[in-house]
């Protein structure tokens, strides 16, 4: 699980102090340093679930009894069929992050293409793919997905596993990501047009360079910074369209996300039984994860967005 | 309003919905089972009777254009197919059946919540870190980051099964004859309080933020430092200056920001059992109901065009600009 923090370093062509000064500035803020350290917790929270809390419990694990409120035991309480809701929780962190983070990469990589290429050409091109941007952006794109993630599971076919993720969750990923680039596209593209009249892009066209070579050394390096605080922002809208998805019954019961727990709650009507422990939970796990990022996706924004320096 | 304006945005909209509708096309193809693949895996169909079941579906013809124009005039004259399950019932008889409750709902809820989110935003915004504005941006903040059924499970927990103010599911009470209109009135406005507070409360925290950014922006223009320059109430101001002006974006992100609305909307009317477009929609997708979600989603993306087409209109009404 790579954070964005991390891809950040991995993706910035600046020097390492800035860098560090961009941290620095970061932690300096209280919404910054609020959204860092909750995303630190869930990612240590994805990446050693085993350690914390022992292997998934499934049906056949399963040590409690049905719908068992919290006691020293399960400090939690249990679902329906005993499994441990801190052990569920605890083991969901992964499944969402992870998805959230593959819906991330799908969706800023078709924006971002997009966005740039639009900007970029100009045109016909730019027209053409700009009317399908704002078509997306007008769609209920939910619904869509709905439609699409059966037929994809169809193409791709249901119950075996890619990379050790099934096929179910990846159905999810794709559909997130090919449903929620049209802000993304729209955003880089206004930075793409606007990089496209500056004087070095000029400068760059006249000495002969090619439009591939201007797009990688010059448009690329500046719109990295935009990309990120996008990206952070994208991440907290695909972890709520992966729980909503799994809430409407899409998501896998072998591997359950934050989204599928809230859905077998859902089922079972923990809500009007009062089990107040089954979803209490996973809910608080996705607003924590989501507001974090928002969080932080806005830190980052006021941060590294030209626009927005200019305007203080 | 100028007349260009509005006929280049009635333009777009009809080309929106000519994409919608082809969107439609191609997933009606890229569906799983059609009926000649079902029927040629029984050996014993001849493949007369194969080509027969291909002329019947007009599924013999060319994709582009007869296929086309046969679907998108059956689209446009309302035949949107049948339902897989319901017994065969025509889909816009299924969809039209549970458009009422949805719109009952989610106009409510969506009048509540622009009136209170506004309302709280330009307030919050033009006390800028005042006591409204710390906590109200806080708790919108939360809000923003809650999916809507969670929402609508946490009011459900303590107001109907803890609390029991109010009735968890349905639009009525089950099995009981009202006497008179204005009971039944009254067993709805019950079941209607905690869903349309879950959508209200939901959509508040998004208006306010988007209001209250809006002030902000609009309260460092110079005419503001103008107006108050040359004696006018502070109220006056906020009333004739900055709320026309920071109205505008709003209405037009408002607009935008239905279609991810209507995915919330979904939800909570499966979490209170609500019989509208949500419901229908997971119950299709249980039974792969193919048809009925599409029908479904051809009935909110045209709402959602149209209404961002309204918004354009009122945008068009409010800034003289866009006019031009």
């Amino acid at each position: 699980m790579t954070t964005p923090a991390a891809t950040m370093d991995a993706a910035a062509p600046a020097p390492r102090a800035r860098e560090a000064s961009l941290v620095r500035r970061l932690i300096a803020r209280p919404d910054g340093l609020a959204g860092l350290v909750i995303l630190v917790f869930f990612v240590v929270l994805a990446a050693i679930p085993e350690l914390l809390v022992g292997p998934l419990q499934t049906a056949t694990t399963a040590t409690g009894g049905r719908l068992q409120p919290p006691s020293l035991e399960f400090p939690l309480g249990t679902d329906e069929i005993g499994r441990s809701i801190l052990n569920l929780t605890v083991h969901g962190a992964r499944i969402s992050m992870v998805i959230g983070f593959l819906a991330t990469l799908i969706t800023v990589f078709i924006g971002g293409v997009i966005g740039i290429v639009g900007g970029f050409a100009g045109g016909k091109l730019d027209s053409v793919l700009m009317r399908i941007t704002d078509f997306f952006l007008v769609l209920p794109t939910f619904v869509l997905a709905l439609i699409l993630a059966p037929i994809i599971a169809d193409v791709i076919g249901s119950g075996s596993s890619v990379l050790g993720i099934r096929t179910t969750l990846i159905v999810i990923v794709i559909v997130v990501g090919i449903t929620s680039w049209a802000s993304t596209a729209r955003i880089l593209r206004a930075q793409a047009l606007s990089l496209k009249e500056r004087p070095f892009v000029d400068r760059a066209r006249v000495i002969g360079a090619g439009r591939l070579h201007i797009v990688r050394q010059h448009i690329l390096p500046n719109v990295v910074n935009l990309i990120v605080a996008n990206a952070v922002l994208v991440f907290a809208g695909a972890v709520l369209t992966e729980t909503t998805l799994s809430f409407v019954g899409l998501g896998d019961p072998f591997q359950p996300s934050w989204g599928q727990l809230l859905n077998a709650a859902e089922d079972v009507g923990a809500a009007n039984l009062g089990a107040w422990w089954y979803f209490v939970p996973p809910g608080a796990c996705i607003v924590l994860v989501v507001f974090a990022f928002t969080l932080l996706g806005t830190a980052l924004d006021d941060l590294l967005n030209p626009r927005r320096r200019e305007r203080r | 309003m100028a007349t260009r304006f509005i006929v280049r945005r009635f333009a777009q909209a009809a080309l929106t919905i000519f994409l919608i509708v082809l969107v439609n096309f191609v997933l009606f193809r890229a569906m799983p089972g059609s009926p000649e693949r079902i029927l040629a895996r029984n050996p014993n169909v001849s493949p007369e009777a194969i080509q027969q079941t291909r002329e019947r579906w007009g599924i013999d013809k060319p994709l582009i254009p007869d296929q086309l124009i046969a679907y998108v005039g059956a689209t446009f004259r309302g035949d949107l197919g049948n339902s897989f399950g319901q017994r065969g019932r025509p889909v816009t008889e299924v969809v039209g059946s549970h458009l009422g409750p949805t719109l009952l709902l989610f106009g409510l809820g969506e009048i509540l919540a622009i009136v209170i989110g506004l309302a709280l935003g330009a307030y919050a915004g033009w006390r800028r870190g005042g006591a409204v504005d710390l906590v109200g941006n806080g708790v919108s903040l939360i809000l923003y980051s809650m999916p809507y059924f969670l929402l609508g499970m946490t009011l459900l927990l303590i107001f109907a099964s803890t609390l029991h103010w109010f009735p968890s599911f349905g639009m009525t009470t089950l099995g009981v004859a009202h006497d008179s209109p204005l009971e039944y009135l009254a067993d709805l406005s019950a079941h209607l309080v905690l869903p349309v507070a879950t959508v209200a409360l939901g959509l508040i925290g998004q208006y306010s933020i988007l209001m209250r950014s809006s002030i902000i922006e609009t309260m460092s223009d110079e005419y503001i430092t103008t107006a108050r320059a040359k004696g006018i109430s502070e109220t006056r101001v906020l009333r004739g200056h900055a709320l026309p002006n920071a109205m505008l974006p709003t209405v037009s992100l408002i607009a935008i920001n239905l279609g991810y609305v209507v995915a919330g909307a979904i939800t909570v009317e499966v979490v209170f059992n609500w019989p509208g477009l949500g419901t229908l929609t997971v119950d299709a997708l249980k039974s792969r109901d193919y048809p009925v979600l599409q029908g479904i989603f051809l009935v909110l993306s045209i709402s959602v065009v149209f209404a961002n087409l309204g918004a354009d209109m009122i945008y068009g009404r409010l800034d003289p600009r866009v006019r031009a």
